[in-house]
């Protein structure tokens, strides 16, 4: 404890100086004996200007990168395009796994969504072969579907927690279905199996875990 | 497998979700500074015991498609060493934890808690009840020779009673515990006939105001200036005497909570270089609602109260200022102001217009209401007044401390004892404001200990 002559206070503080005013303490104020500062010192989390400084840097890298290997790999230039893309394909997943980190099944979820319209947009730009919708997708729908049920059950998810989001992947995946009603792939056997695969999922969600769903479903859509 | 209880969230306390960012993390910090060093084995035992006397505070929130809802939970608290900034953030979107946190340090016990769980005066029961529970295990000596009396009402502490007419949350089961106090008290209001509270109006058909009829709106000054690198806030704690300031307040004819503003507001004008001779600077004041209708339930119950003074009228002294807002404050809780408050709060409890609003974009529009309404003030405080306990406990008390998250320079003041602890809370690395409050304080000859936290880099590395 210390006093300051300038605020007439007495300063609980080992500093050298005063917090309210900056002042540094004379000698007959220092170090006197009595209640030490009850606030500890707790590191710096973060910096906000070195988080946002490194973020610029760590962008503006990856996009000379992506440019180069535009040049030297795919003998192209897209420009900036694909950069940017790339750029905000990364920002997304990073956003989505921190986010979501602490549901596996939402996690997967998101993913699950933001992989399968990456590879739609990367083969609209590459000439739009449908290589997305006949080959990708299927396989993206049915690794998020096994990847999330084998996740939540290493976990020990609570069943409440993941059984929506189960759910939810299995309609998903059931969308593919559309790409054959409207012929817009020509080899149908992946999409198949896929819709084979998410229709069984969720019968088995639905017969397991019907009541939860019920219950979730009650306390998530009240209005 | 049994399903647990859950509550919709209610809209008093949704806004404190839409609101919520990382700097302004909407936690709040009870302190109790005791004689010795805090036993952490202790600790934990008080707070087992306490926990489970208090359902409401079993609660850990979760999203639905249009609202939030508190879910009963069979997390345990666990008391930890203080080694996060004051009031850092408790809730996580996704993650199942308790809103509340246990924590000390040296001589000191923290209970930091989430205001969507409770108001001030509702975290305060569990607190209070923590803080002696540790003490009744702390120095059972104490309670060996007391008085009778007080033997007696230590037995009933502990024996359920006599706190089970006062604090019927320990009765109560999660859901009603958990239940909005403003739906709580309607429900009993009607069914005992004495309030006659329009519930059929639309919230839109409300048109009141805060102020007295002569005013007119004027911009509100605001403080701005250099924000702390990692988001935490810069805390400065006064303990004073309480006599001394008693005896300022009288001078002025006006109650401490009224002679504090108005030194807080001359402080900002002294403090602040662009500030206008003849500015106007506004303060949040919140009221707890229960001393208007009797409601034991500890979730957030109050109004809030804004009260303004512009510079350049007439003498700006503290003289001055302490009438102005007096006369606010008094214009502001009569009686059918205060009902009309609660009736648009009922009205926008029960008749909402937005249910169907997809819940993140109804966050949204009450992200921005809030920010409208933050264009309005320039501080804010939160007076929990005097806490009163039994000298066997009180004695062991050797301060109280309250704080808050701000998004603004606040004020907490709370007082117990003898003393009176007013802690500054503000998300600027500046203290000049909290420097010239002081300096109006010991120039009048009060006796003042002051403790500030570190928040840049620089400080931290002395």
């Amino acid at each position: 404890m210390s006093d300051c002559s300038y605020c007439k206070s007495k300063i609980l503080t080992d500093e050298a100086s005063c917090p309210l005013c900056g002042q540094p303490f004379t000698e007959q104020d220092l170090m006197r004996e009595g209640r030490k500062n009850p606030y500890p010192k707790i590191s710096l989390r973060y910096d906000r200007q070195k988080v946002f400084k490194n973020l610029m840097l760590l962008t503006i890298g990856i996009s000379g990168l992506f440019l180069l290997i535009e040049v030297l790999w795919l003998h192209q230039l897209h420009g900036l395009q694909l950069a940017t893309f790339g750029l905000l394909s990364l920002w997304t997943v990073v956003y989505i796994i921190i986010s979501k980190r602490r549901n596996i099944a939402k996690s997967v979820t998101y993913l699950f969504v933001i992989f399968s319209l990456i590879t739609i947009y990367l083969d609209y730009v590459t000439g739009w072969e449908g290589w997305s919708m006949t080959y990708a997708i299927p396989i993206i729908s049915i690794f998020s579907i096994l990847a999330m049920y084998l996740a939540v059950k290493i976990v020990h998810l609570e069943v409440g927690d993941y059984v929506m989001y189960l759910i939810i992947s299995s309609i998903l995946g059931l969308m593919p279905a559309l790409f054959l009603v409207f012929k817009w792939v020509k080899d149908p056997a992946l999409i198949l199996i896929s819709i084979g695969f998410s229709l069984l999922m969720f019968l088995v969600v639905l017969f397991f875990h019907g009541g939860d769903i019920l219950h979730e479903w009650k306390k998530r859509m009240q209005i | 497998m049994e399903r647990k209880g859950w509550v919709r969230l209610d809209h008093a306390s949704n806004i404190f979700l839409a609101a919520r960012n990382s700097r302004d993390t909407k936690v709040f910090r009870l302190t109790a500074e005791l004689e010795d060093e805090v036993d952490p084995v202790l600790l934990q035992r008080a707070l087992d015991k306490t926990y489970a006397q208090y359902l409401l505070y079993h609660s850990v929130l979760r999203r639905g498609f249009f609202w939030y809802y508190l879910e009963m939970s069979d997390l345990k608290p666990q008391v930890a060493p203080e080694l996060l900034p004051p009031c850092a953030p408790i809730y996580h979107f996704d993650h199942k934890e308790l809103l509340f946190r246990v924590i000390y340090r040296a001589d000191r016990i923290h209970f930091e808690i989430f205001h969507v769980l409770a108001d001030g005066t509702g975290a305060l029961w569990f607190f209070e009840d923590l803080i002696k529970e540790y003490i009744f295990l702390r120095y059972p000596e104490s309670f060996c020779d007391m008085k009778k009396q007080e033997r007696e009402w230590k037995d009933q502490q502990t024996a359920d009673s006599f706190s089970h007419y006062f604090r019927p949350q320990r009765a109560q089961n999660f859901t009603e515990s958990a239940y909005s106090a403003f739906r709580s008290v309607i429900s009993t209001s009607k069914k005992a006939g004495k309030l006659a509270l329009r519930l059929g109006k639309k919230t839109s058909n409300y048109v009141f105001t805060d102020h007295l009829p002569t005013e007119k709106k004027r911009k509100v000054y605001q403080v701005k200036g250099k924000k702390t690198p990692d988001n935490r806030m810069r805390v400065v704690e006064m303990s004073l005497p309480t006599k001394q300031v008693l005896a300022l307040a009288r001078e002025q004819k006006t109650s401490v909570m009224i002679y504090l503003i108005a030194l807080f507001f001359e402080s900002i004008r002294k403090a602040s270089p662009d500030f206008q001779e003849t500015g106007t600077v506004s303060v949040s004041v919140p009221v707890n609602l229960r001393q208007f209708y009797p409601s034991n339930s500890a979730r957030n119950f109050f109004l809030t109260t804004r009260l303004e003074y512009t510079y350049g009228k007439e003498m700006d002294n503290v003289t001055n200022i302490c009438q102005k807002l007096s006369e606010q404050l008094q214009y502001q809780l009569r009686p059918e102001l205060v009902d009309e408050k609660m009736n648009k709060q009922l009205a926008f409890e029960y008749n909402f217009p937005g249910r169907l609003i997809f819940r993140p974009l109804k966050d949204m529009i009450l992200k921005f209401v809030n920010l409208w309404n933050n264009q309005n003030l320039t501080i804010a405080i939160s007076n929990m007044g005097r806490v009163d306990m039994p000298e066997a406990i009180g004695g062991r008390i050797q301060q109280l401390v309250l704080l808050t998250s701000a998004v603004r320079p606040q004020f907490c003041m709370i007082s117990s004892g003898e003393k009176m602890t007013i802690c500054f809370t503000s998300p600027f690395i500046d203290t000049t404001i909290q420097k010239e409050f002081a300096r109006q304080l010991t120039k009048q000859g009060v006796v003042l200990e002051v403790a500030a936290n570190q928040v840049t880099a620089a400080e931290l590395e002395e």
